[in-house]
């Protein structure tokens, strides 16, 4: 539980400071980030580095999907899934 | 860290020199001045292995990592000197090639790869059109489904290879309200009604390279002609980018490496004031700073490139290369030309071209501004 919620926060705090950048101030957590304008390539390619490095994960070219990067929970979930397949 | 290359990439790189010098460098200056792409020489470079170079063997590729891909395309472009040929060569691989591997069914890798890989057919990318470039996803090219099919209907500017293309991955928005998240990638067959060159253009250099316009009028396609997922076109295109901003200047690295040697060998032979121009600390610093511009451009490049094969995602790094690379190749040609003096001013010595063509660098795949934002914008400005 601890770490679903360090892993969310995190990922929040990433994907607010690249929003504020675009003038979006608030964002739920299941809002759509393309159709609130806040993912682009150049956010989707930070996000990748600041997933791989803060997570220390590898993030494959195919999975570089908007169906990966869709929400703040979105990005959990699939942040979690790469974690969880690491474990084992 | 080790920055050698294996036996193997060595012997790999001094076989591509001697293939490229033997058979690429016909009739250049009268090619370059006519815009004449050399099918022969595609069909060479194909059968040597050179636009299947990083895609897999299943593929009819030869399977090579990063590295030596970027080691061999080096080598290409000092044995190499026809820069047209070889900027053809990596649109293909970098816009066409990499987007199908990386995200077309496995129908669509079995259908497109092995002949885009074998020279028979070549392949474009079309994303630029004339009223969106560097905000590449402001595009506007619209795709409408209709029951299994979609309808492209827009138009593309600066697409290389265009006038010669077999296969054309082309950019539309399928659903203008989603902006960039709506863009979807198509992949469309030549001779597929209602997509056409609607003008050839001319240019500085690259001359040897074709490229045109296309006109997209009501260009029906079947839906297994969807690349990637329908919306997922920023993701087929950011990750053919990160492959090309790393890739596409390996040629540059050969060259700056060419024109350093025949700058200094030129030096050491031309008489002045009753000695060589060498011995003119002017000349001799110049000299200098082509070798500088070279070693740091390997380094940037061959980083981004070793990021990559470790599987990571180098946006800085690729970005770093771009711009670096681009800009120090333009400096060099524009060195080579004054230790040149008059001489190299005139076409015959071949100079003035490489000028000509390091200069279209600086902007494709990202101009070095775009390539500067990004990197301003990686660090929090
Ligand atoms: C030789 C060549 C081959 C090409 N091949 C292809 C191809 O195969 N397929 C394809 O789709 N496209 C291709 N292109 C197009 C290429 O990608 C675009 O030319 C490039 O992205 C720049 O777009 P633009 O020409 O519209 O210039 P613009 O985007 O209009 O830029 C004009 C100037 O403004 C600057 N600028 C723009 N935005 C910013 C910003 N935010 N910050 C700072 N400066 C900015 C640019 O750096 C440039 O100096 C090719 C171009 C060339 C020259």
């Amino acid at each position: 539980m601890e770490q679903t919620s360090t892993t969310k926060d995190q990922i929040r705090q990433f994907i607010l400071q690249s929003a504020q950048r675009k003038g979006v101030s608030t964002l739920g957590d299941d809002e759509s980030l393309s159709q609130n304008g806040v993912m682009d390539s150049l956010v989707i390619f930070r996000l990748v580095s600041f997933l791989e490095d803060t997570f220390n994960i590898r993030v494959a070219d195919e999975e570089i999907v908007d169906e990966n990067f869709q929400s703040v929970n979105g990005i959990e979930k699939f942040v979690e899934s790469k974690l969880a397949k690491k474990a084992n | 860290m080790d920055f050698s290359w294996t036996e193997e990439q060595n012997a790999f790189r001094q076989s591509v020199i001697k293939f490229a010098r033997q058979e690429l460098n016909n009739n250049l200056i009268e090619r370059d001045r006519n815009q004449e792409f050399s099918r022969q020489a595609w069909n060479k470079c194909a059968e040597f292995g050179i636009q299947g170079l990083p895609i897999p063997q299943p593929y009819g590729g030869g399977g090579s990592d990063i590295l030596t891909t970027v080691c061999a395309l080096e080598a290409l472009g000092y044995g190499c000197r026809d820069n047209g040929l070889v900027f053809s060569i990596n649109a293909h691989m970098w816009s066409a090639e990499i987007p199908i591997l990386n995200h077309g069914t496995e129908a669509q890798k079995q259908y497109y790869l092995p002949k885009l890989v074998n020279g028979e057919w070549i392949g474009i990318q079309g994303m630029t059109e004339p009223m969106s470039g560097s905000d590449a996803y402001s595009l506007r090219t619209r795709a409408e489904k209709r029951g299994d099919r979609y309808i492209l209907n827009g138009s593309k500017t600066f697409i290389s290879n265009a006038p010669i293309a077999d296969v054309f991955i082309i950019f539309a928005n399928l659903d203008p309200e989603m902006k960039p998240a709506g863009v979807t990638a198509f992949v469309v067959d030549k001779g597929t009604p209602g997509l056409s060159v609607s003008r050839k253009l001319e240019k500085m250099g690259l001359r040897t390279s074709p490229i045109a316009e296309l006109a997209i009028t009501d260009c029906e396609i079947p839906a297994e002609n969807l690349l990637g997922k329908e919306y997922g076109g920023q993701a087929v295109f950011t990750s053919a980018m990160e492959w090309e901003r790393i890739c596409i200047l390996a040629n540059h690295l050969g060259l700056m490496q060419r024109l350093l040697e025949t700058s200094a060998r030129y030096a050491s032979q031309r008489q002045q004031f009753g000695q060589p121009i060498d011995k003119f600390p002017a000349v001799a610093t110049r000299i200098a700073e082509m070798d500088i511009r070279l070693e740091t451009s390997r380094l940037v490049l061959y980083k981004a490139a070793w990021l990559k094969k470790t599987g990571r995602h180098p946006l800085r790094e690729a970005s770093i290369a771009k711009a670096y690379v681009s800009e120090a190749c333009v400096q060099t040609c524009l060195d080579a030309i004054k230790i040149h003096g008059g001489y190299g001013y005139m076409t015959e010595y071949e100079i003035e071209r490489d000028l000509r063509d390091a200069i279209g660098g600086t902007i494709y795949s990202g101009t070095s501004d775009i390539h500067k934002m990004i990197l301003a914008s990686l660090q929090g400005v």
